[in-house]
C-alpha cells in the first residue's frame, strides 16, 4: 500500500520529477504546493522525526531571507537602509525567501526519498545499467558495518587485558586507539583475501554479468506510469505557457492568472500528493475489507 | 569414469623446502562422500585447493589433477565455477553482498543467467534450505550457522556436481554444526552430489561418510572406510587415533572381536554384546568426592546474584548468577549458545557492569579495585576469538607489546616473554604474523599474551573452539601446568567432552543463571542428554562412566 511497494524505477521517476519541479517552479502558488506537499508526506512517512525537522527548517528559511537581502540589493521597492548605508529591498528579500523555501522543499522531499528508496533499490537501479558498479556498492554496504563490528570486538578483547580505547591515561588511550586502528586495517585486507577467493570461486571474473532483482513491474506500476506521464504532459504545457514562472528583478511581475492556471496547479497538487493519496486510499480499503470479513465471520458464527 | 583423479601430486610453497603435498594419488568416484582428516598443518587445505584452478596456491607443483576425465587446467572457468563448489572455513568473510537474496543469486549473476532462471533457482534454493523466512534480511543479522548455510545454498544454486568443504563447521557451535553437516549429508543422499569434506568433528561425519582419507605430513596415511580406518591408524600407532569418534576408540582399546561401531547407538549394542555372557560385578568406578562449596578464604571469585542487561530496554542477560570458584581450580561453565555465559565472564573482569549484585575477587569487591591493580597480576580474560587480541606484525612483537609501559629492563622483559612462550609452546612461530597461524596456534599465542598480565585468575571464553583434538590435549596440558602454579581458571565452553575430561568442577548455565555445580563425574552421569558420548554409550550398563578412559577401565575390570 505504501509507495515503496511500487517498482523502484517508479519511485525514482516520481521523486526525480517532484524534486526538479520544486527547484524550477517559482510562481508563489506552485511554490506553496511544493512546500506543503512534502511537508505533509514526510510527516506521514517518518512521523515525529520529520515533524521536528520540518519545523526547524521554518526559522532557517526566514533567517536565510534576511541574510540574502542584506547582501543583495537589486529591486525597486526600498524597505529600509541598513547600518552601512545599503538598501534592503522587498524584491531581494522575497527572492531570498523563495530560495529558502525551495531548499526546504527539496530537503523534505529527500527525507521522503530516504524512507522510500532503500539501498537495495539504488543497487537494483544501478545494476540495470552497470552490473559491476552495483556489485561494488553492495560489497561496500557489507564491508562498512562489518569493519565497525570488528573494531568493536577488538576493543572489547583489548579491554579484557586492560588495553582498551578508554583505559589508562590520555597518552595510553591515544596509543591504544592507534594500535587498534592499525590491526583493523590489517584485518580488512586479510578478510578481503577470503572474500575475493569466494568471489572468484563463484565465477565473479566471468564475462557477461547480469543482475538479479526481487522486483517485478506489474499492472499497477504500468497504470501509475500512465497517470504520472499524463501529469507531466499537463505540467510541461504549464511551463511552456510560463505559468510556473515569475520575475523578481527589478520588480515582481506575475503572469496573469486564468482558469487554465488552476488546472495546472491542480495537476501539480495531484502529482505531489499522489503517493500519499494512494497510501491512504489503500489503507482505507484494506481496513474496510478487514471489517467486512470480520462481520462476515461473526455472522457465520 | 571417476569424478576427480589425482596423479602423483607434489607441491611445495614458495621459499620452503618442505613439501606441503607429497606424491598424492587418488581417485574419487561420482556421488562419493569423502571425509578428509588430519592434524592442522597436514596439508588438508592445500590439497582441497588443488581441486579448483582459481584457488590453487602458488608454488612448485608436479603431477596432474583430472576433473571428469579432463586435465583441470583445461576445464573452462565457466564450467569450474558452476560445477565445482567450494565452501571455506570462515562463514563471515565468504559472504560477498549485503542481502541474503542477493548472496543467493551472486553465482548465477556471474554466470550471466537470465532473470527467469535466476528467480526459479533462487526460489528453489531458499525453499530447499529453509531460508525463506530470512530471505530479505541483512547478512549482518544472521547467526554463524545461518551464514554458513547461506554460503552453502548460494553455491548449490549453481547446481554443482561436486561440493568441497574446508572445515566448514570449525567456527560454529555444536548444534549449528550438526545442522550444517546434516544438510550436507542430505545433499549427498538426495542429489548425488560428490562431497569432499575436511573436518575435525568426526563423530558427526563418520556415519555418513563412504570413505575416510587421513593426511599426515603432506601424504595420505590412510584411505579406508570409516569402519576400517581404525585398524590402519591403530597399526601405524598414529596420533590421529585420538581424534576418532568415542565408540571407535573404546572399541579398539577393549580388543573386541565384533564389528566396529560408528555411532552411539551401535556403540550401545556393541557394548551389550561385548559384555553379554559376563557377570557384571562392577558398575561404577570409585566416585569422586561430593562437590563442596569452597570456604570463603579459599574462594577466588564469588558472584552474588548478578543481574545485567546491555541496554535499558533490552531483556536481562544475566538473571541472578550465583557462583563460587575455588582457588587454584579449573572450573568449567557449560551451557548452550546465547545463554549469557560470555557475558558473565565479561562481568567478572569488569568489562560490563552489572546493575545489581556483588562480585568478589579474592574476597574484595570488584569495584573497589583500581584498574591497574585488577589487570596487573590479578585478572585476565582470553576472548572467544583469539585473533582479536593481536595487534602487531609478528608473534614476538605482540608478546613484547604487552610489557610496554612497564619499567623493566630488556633482560627482564626477555625473560618474562620466553617464560610464557615456553609454557604455551609458541616459541616456534615467533616470527610469523599472528593472523597466519592456525586456529590452535592462535589460541596458544593469545593465551601467552594474556599470561603476560601474570593473572592469578584466568578467564577463558570457548578455548576449544575451532581446535582439533591434538591441540585440545596440548591446551589441557598447559592449563594443568598453570593450575599447578596456583592460577585459578574459569572456562566457558560448549565442549562437553573437554569439560568432562579436564575440569575440576562443572556448572550448568541456563537462561541467565547457574543451575547447578558439581564435579564432572557426578555432573555428567546425572544428565542423560547434555553429557559425553562415552556416558551416553555406556549408561545402560555402567553408572558413572563419563570419559572414554572410564568405560575402558570398567570393561577391563569386568573381564
Amino acid at each position: 500500500m505504501r509507495f515503496d511497494s511500487y517498482h523502484p524505477a517508479i519511485n525514482f521517476i516520481f521523486f526525480a520529477a517532484v524534486i526538479t519541479a520544486a527547484i524550477t517552479f517559482d510562481q508563489p502558488m506552485f511554490l506553496a504546493v511544493s512546500y506543503i506537499c512534502p511537508f505533509i508526506y514526510s510527516i506521514a512517512l517518518n512521523g515525529r522525526r520529520s515533524a521536528i525537522f520540518n519545523t526547524v527548517l521554518i526559522p532557517l528559511v526566514a533567517l536565510f531571507a534576511f541574510y540574502y537581502s542584506s547582501y543583495n540589493h537589486f529591486g525597486v521597492t526600498n524597505l529600509a537602509v541598513n547600518f552601512i548605508g545599503n538598501q534592503i529591498t522587498l524584491e531581494s528579500f522575497v527572492f531570498g525567501f523563495v530560495i529558502g523555501i525551495k531548499t526546504a522543499s527539496v530537503l523534505m522531499w529527500f527525507s521522503c526519498v530516504h524512507n522510500v528508496i532503500s539501498s537495495d533499490k539504488v543497487i537494483y537501479l544501478l545494476g540495470r545499467a552497470f552490473p559491476k558498479l552495483s556489485l561494488f556498492l553492495s560489497i561496500l554496504l557489507r564491508m562498512v558495518p562489518r569493519i565497525k563490528a570488528y573494531a568493536k570486538k577488538v576493543n572489547t578483547a583489548q579491554k579484557c587485558i586492560r588495553k582498551g580505547m578508554n583505559q589508562g591515561n590520555i597518552f595510553r588511550r591515544i596509543y591504544n586507539f592507534f594500535r587498534i586502528q592499525s590491526i583493523v586495517v590489517t584485518w580488512v585486507l586479510e578478510s578481503f583475501v577470503t572474500t575475493s577467493d569466494s568471489m572468484r570461486s563463484r565465477g565473479c571474473s566471468l564475462r557477461g554479468r547480469t543482475a538479479f532483482s526481487i522486483y517485478r513491474f506489474d499492472n499497477r506500476d504500468r497504470s501509475f506510469v500512465i497517470v504520472l506521464f499524463f501529469c507531466f504532459t499537463v505540467l510541461v504545457m504549464g511551463i511552456l505557457l510560463d505559468q510556473t514562472h515569475i520575475l523578481y528583478n527589478p520588480e515582481i511581475i506575475l503572469n496573469r492568472i486564468t482558469p487554465l492556471s488552476y488546472v495546472f496547479l491542480a495537476t501539480y497538487v495531484f502529482l505531489c500528493l499522489l503517493p500519499l493519496g494512494l497510501q491512504i486510499a489503500g489503507e482505507y480499503r484494506f481496513k474496510r475489507l478487514m471489517l467486512m470479513t470480520a462481520d462476515f465471520s461473526s455472522e457465520q458464527l | 569414469m571417476e569424478h576427480f583423479k589425482i596423479e602423483n601430486l607434489t607441491f611445495s610453497y614458495p621459499g620452503t623446502e618442505k613439501k606441503a603435498l607429497n606424491d598424492i594419488s587418488l581417485k574419487i568416484e561420482r556421488g562419493q562422500y569423502v571425509t578428509l582428516c588430519g592434524k592442522s598443518g597436514s596439508g588438508k587445505t592445500t590439497l582441497l585447493r588443488h581441486f579448483k584452478t582459481v584457488l590453487t596456491p602458488h608454488g612448485e607443483r608436479n603431477g596432474n589433477v583430472y576433473f571428469e576425465g579432463k586435465p583441470l587446467s583445461e576445464v573452462s572457468m565457466r564450467d569450474q565455477s558452476a560445477k565445482i563448489a567450494y565452501v571455506m572455513q570462515n562463514p563471515d568473510s565468504q559472504i560477498v553482498t549485503d542481502k541474503v537474496w542477493h548472496e543467493l543469486a551472486f553465482g548465477l549473476e556471474s554466470l550471466g543467467c537470465d532473470q527467469r532462471t535466476m528467480r526459479l533457482r533462487v526460489a528453489e534454493m531458499a525453499s530447499y534450505f529453509g531460508i525463506q523466512n530470512w530471505f530479505h534480511r541483512n547478512v549482518a543479522e544472521l547467526s554463524g550457522g545461518q551464514k554458513q548455510l547461506l554460503n552453502l545454498a548460494s553455491i548449490m544454486a549453481m547446481q554443482p556436481t561436486v561440493l568441497i568443504l574446508d572445515e566448514p563447521t570449525s567456527q560454529l557451535d555444536p548444534i549449528a554444526a550438526a545442522d550444517f553437516l546434516n544438510t550436507v549429508r542430505k545433499i549427498n543422499l538426495e542429489l548425488g552430489t560428490t562431497v569432499i569434506l575436511s573436518e575435525h568433528r568426526l563423530e558427526e561425519v563418520f556415519p555418513s561418510a563412504d570413505r575416510v582419507l587421513v593426511m599426515d605430513g603432506g601424504h595420505i596415511a590412510a584411505d579406508a572406510t570409516p569402519r576400517s580406518v581404525g585398524d590402519i591408524l591403530k597399526e601405524q600407532d598414529s596420533d590421529m587415533f585420538a581424534a576418532l569418534p568415542t565408540p571407535i576408540q573404546i572399541y579398539y582399546a577393549t580388543e573386541s572381536t565384533f564389528a566396529c561401531p560408528l555411532t552411539i547407538r551401535e556403540g550401545r549394542s556393541w557394548l551389550s554384546k561385548e559384555l553379554t555372557d559376563r557377570e557384571i560385578k562392577i558398575t561404577s568406578l570409585p566416585g569422586e568426592t561430593e562437590y563442596e562449596e569452597p570456604d570463603p578464604d579459599k574462594t577466588a571469585v564469588e558472584l552474588k546474584e548478578i543481574w545485567f542487561r546491555y541496554e535499558r530496554d533490552l531483556p536481562d542477560v544475566l538473571k541472578g548468577v550465583d557462583l563460587k570458584i575455588p582457588n587454584g581450580s579449573l572450573s568449567a561453565v557449560a551451557g548452550g549458545n546465547g545463554t549469557g555465559k560470555s557475558t558473565m565472564l565479561k562481568a567478572i573482569c569488569g568489562v560490563v557492569k552489572p546493575y545489581r549484585g556483588k562480585i568478589l575477587i579474592n574476597g574484595k569487591r570488584l569495584d573497589k579495585y583500581k584498574q591497574n591493580e585488577l589487570f596487573r597480576g590479578c585478572l585476565a580474560m582470553l576472548p572467544q576469538d583469539p585473533q582479536s587480541l593481536f595487534v602487531k606484525k609478528t608473534v614476538k612483537e605482540d608478546l613484547y607489546e604487552m610489557l610496554s609501559g612497564q619499567w623493566l629492563t630488556k633482560e627482564e622483559k626477555g625473560k618474562l616473554v620466553s617464560e610464557v612462550a615456553d609454557i604455551c609452546e609458541v616459541t616456534a612461530f615467533f616470527s610469523s604474523h599472528p593472523y597466519d597461524l592456525s586456529g590452535g596456534e592462535q589460541q596458544r599465542t593469545a593465551l601467552a599474551k594474556v599470561l603476560l598480565c601474570k593473572p592469578e585468575i584466568l578467564l577463558l571464553d570457548e578455548p576449544t573452539k575451532g581446535i582439533d583434538s591434538f591441540f585440545k590435549i596440548k591446551l589441557s596440558r598447559i592449563l594443568k601446568r598453570l593450575n599447578g602454579k596456583g592460577v585459578t581458571i574459569i572456562m566457558v565452553s560448549h565442549d562437553v567432552e573437554f569439560c568432562a575430561k579436564y575440569a575440576d568442577n562443572v556448572s550448568m548455565f541456563f537462561d541467565g543463571s547457574v543451575i547447578t555445580t558439581n564435579t564432572p563425574g557426578r555432573f555428567f552421569s546425572q544428565n542423560s542428554f547434555y553429557t559425553t558420548a562415552a556416558n551416553r554409550m555406556s549408561r545402560h550398563i555402567f553408572e558413572n562412566a563419563v570419559t572414554n578412559e572410564d568405560v575402558i577401565e570398567l570393561c577391563r575390570l569386568n573381564k
